[in-house]
């Protein structure tokens, strides 16, 4: 055996640290760690909880009747008529699936970077992925309008041998948001299974120990098993980080490989995944302000992580801001009469204008405020630009589906599309859906990764420092 | 089959628990010199250097990752080729039967698809995981906040060897047997 082990903590370790602060308060035992982060789910459900949960049922059974009522009439009770058939269910199919981008984010790219603050938003986030995909899911199956054969999409053996067009970007869709429905549940689930052993080792009561027993199976955090376990989430993260920017390219080429215009784009695969980034981030902020303070955990969720998070909302705004300038700027600079009329036309100046410099404002406007530390370090303005933002992405992709569909090639064609009730109504119910969901995950799992936490204060050890200077490097004594 | 009410026979052992991880470090480097064999530990998170320490070698799962990824990945392509050019071919817009470029995302998100799958099975047989409503943990404290340490010991030995893990600093010293 070596003599050379590393006893000592990695004191150096600048991880820990957010701008030479550390992330977590001095004080916490590692014990009061676990007191804390399962306190929701030993607790009775609180006013607060009880509340939310009967909005969000209400939300749910308007959408569960809307449906009802679109699959016995049919699709007609949409807004959905020529040239526009594709309508908001596509919206919300696209807005949802952009909602699930950050809890990847989060826990795969973050991760890979290091970046130890993720520990304490990373299990909510990924809650909100597989929620949010749910609920993405829901709306192709209803646009197809034969729902009872969805399962067409799936290429399986059938007496007609008929399979699907691999080389449609809709058959690609299938498998893309399939991949990264299972690959969300088993990463989110493997990250769990640890914190899931704690509870069931100190849960009160008989029937509480053998249901944790049966989804925390068997963990117990032997050094093999953590070896592996870490191995594994690392693996997992890897290949998490390049699904996660496929799946929205792949949902923009959706729209990229068509030739409509308004859609046949080559900046729409980042600028998508940009756009699916900002607006998740600005759900998890939206979700996260709340959850800290129904649960108590201010001192986990810190100022510091809600901070962090609006300076990312701030960069992937930029990013979004570039997208919709690089479009209006090809379209003008590639003089395609068509290209022009929807992109600078109709989305700025004509009917649909109301739509677009709504966008312009919520996407490009409103999330400037973050380059003020106080502005990021704001409660309710964190809270308030995050639901702007929510309803600003909402209707980017509105502007970008419903626009360019209702007026394209034929002008005999052209149509405003004007939703009806019933659209609105079932996305209403996936917001129910969706906050059913996640107040259900925060009753019965830890919404903060304890194991991880507790390795985040094991790494707090030393005297908090001023930030790095971003001078030096390997040859600063030989410079000086 | 019913219950033969017989106890699982288990060898001697002792576990001390440690409150800081770096105790439990040097007692696995006391031991291990000693020439124990058939350590283990049970920590909360995963503690830094306790592979090393341990001796571990190095883990098996990224091999597994990459194996599923290009199984998943071939799998797919040829699955797409043969549906498209040689099952039922139909010209569809005129584009070409086996066509790369319109195969790419769907093999890439086989391969993803089949590595996570076989990387998360891959963890459940190397941590040995399976469902148990009856578990019962060593100690509770173990996935909270103490830090274990189990050594199999011979009976005559017991006694010296919980003396010595005092002395490094564990809290408490059970024996099991």
């Amino acid at each position: 055996m070596s003599d050379t082990i590393e006893l000592v903590p990695h004191v150096d370790n600048p991880t820990a640290w957010v701008d030479g602060v550390p992330l977590y308060r001095a004080d916490l035992t590692i014990s009061q760690v676990n007191r804390d982060l399962t306190a929701a789910i030993f607790r009775k459900p609180n006013k607060f909880w009880l509340l939310g949960m009967a909005i969000a049922h209400l939300c749910l059974f308007v959408g569960i009747y809307v449906v009802w009522v679109q699959l016995h009439v049919g699709m007609g009770v949409l807004g959905l008529k020529r040239p526009g058939m594709w309508g908001t269910y596509i919206v919300d199919f696209v807005f949802w699936v952009g909602i699930a981008h950050a809890g990847t984010l989060i826990s795969a790219i973050l991760y890979l970077f290091r970046q130890r603050w993720r520990t304490a938003i990373n299990r909510s986030a990924e809650a909100m992925t597989i929620f949010a995909v749910m609920c993405a899911g829901l709306f192709p199956l209803l646009h197809i309008g034969r729902t009872l054969i969805a399962y067409w999409l799936i290429p399986y053996p059938n007496p007609r041998h008929l399979w699907v067009n691999f080389r449609s970007p809709l058959v690609w869709d299938v498998f893309a948001v399939s991949t990264y429905t299972i690959i969300s549940i088993l990463f989110w689930y493997q990250g769990m299974i640890p914190d899931l052993a704690t509870v069931r080792d100190m849960h009160p009561n008989q029937w509480g120990r053998k249901f944790y027993g049966v989804i925390a199976q068997r963990w117990k955090g032997t050094a093999k098993d953590w070896h592996h376990y870490e191995s594994a989430y690392g693996m997992f993260a890897a290949i998490a980080t390049p699904l996660v920017l496929s799946v929205h390219s792949v949902v923009s080429s959706d729209f990229a490989v068509s030739s409509i215009p308004g859609w046949h784009d080559t900046i729409f695969p980042p600028y998508f995944v940009a756009g699916a980034i900002f607006s998740g981030f600005a759900m998890v902020i939206t979700v996260l302000t709340v959850v800290r303070k129904a649960f108590n955990l201010e001192d986990y969720i810190t100022m510091d992580h809600m901070e962090l998070m609006a300076k990312i909302i701030v960069a992937t705004s930029m990013i979004v801001s570039y997208g919709y300038i690089v479009e209006v700027f090809m379209a003008w600079y590639g003089q395609v009469p068509q290209e022009n009329h929807i992109y600078i036309w109709i989305r700025f100046f004509g009917p649909y204008a109301w739509a677009g410099w709504t966008i312009v404002f919520c996407n490009c406007i409103a999330p400037l405020i973050f380059w003020f530390r106080k502005a990021r370090r704001s409660l309710l303005l964190l809270f308030v630009v995050s639901i702007i933002i929510n309803i600003g992405m909402w209707f980017e992709r509105y502007v970008i589906i419903i626009t360019s569909l209702s007026q394209d090639f034929l002008p005999s064609n052209w149509r405003y599309f004007a939703p009806t009730w019933m659209d609105i109504g079932t996305f209403v119910g996936s917001l129910g859906l969706f906050f059913i969901n996640f107040m259900m995950f925060a009753r019965v799992v830890p919404v903060i990764s304890i194991a991880e936490v507790k390795g985040v204060l094991q790494n707090q050890v030393g005297e908090p420092r001023a930030p790095k200077p971003l001078t030096g490097g390997k040859n600063a004594e030989v410079r000086a | 089959m019913p219950k033969s009410g017989r106890k699982k026979y288990r060898p001697p052992a002792v576990l001390a628990l440690f409150a800081d991880p770096h105790q439990l470090l040097h007692a696995i480097q006391e031991f291990r010199e000693k020439g124990y064999r058939g350590l283990d530990t049970y920590t909360p998170y995963p503690v830094h250097g306790l592979s090393e320490a341990m001796g571990l070698k190095e883990s098996w799962m990224p091999r597994v990752t990459k194996g599923g990824f290009f199984t998943g990945a071939c799998l797919a392509f040829i699955f797409e080729a043969w549906t498209m050019a040689w099952a039922w071919p139909i010209n569809i817009a005129g584009k070409p039967f086996v066509s790369v470029p319109a195969y790419m995302p769907v093999t890439f998100e086989g391969g993803i698809l089949i590595a996570g799958i076989s990387t998360f099975c891959a963890v459940l047989i190397a941590a040995r995981l399976i469902p148990a409503p009856n578990f019962t943990s060593l100690d509770a404290s173990l996935t909270n906040d103490r830090f274990g340490l189990y050594i199999p010991v011979r009976p005559y030995e017991s006694a010296s060897v919980q003396e010595i893990l005092r002395e490094l600093g564990a809290e408490e010293v059970k024996n099991l047997a």
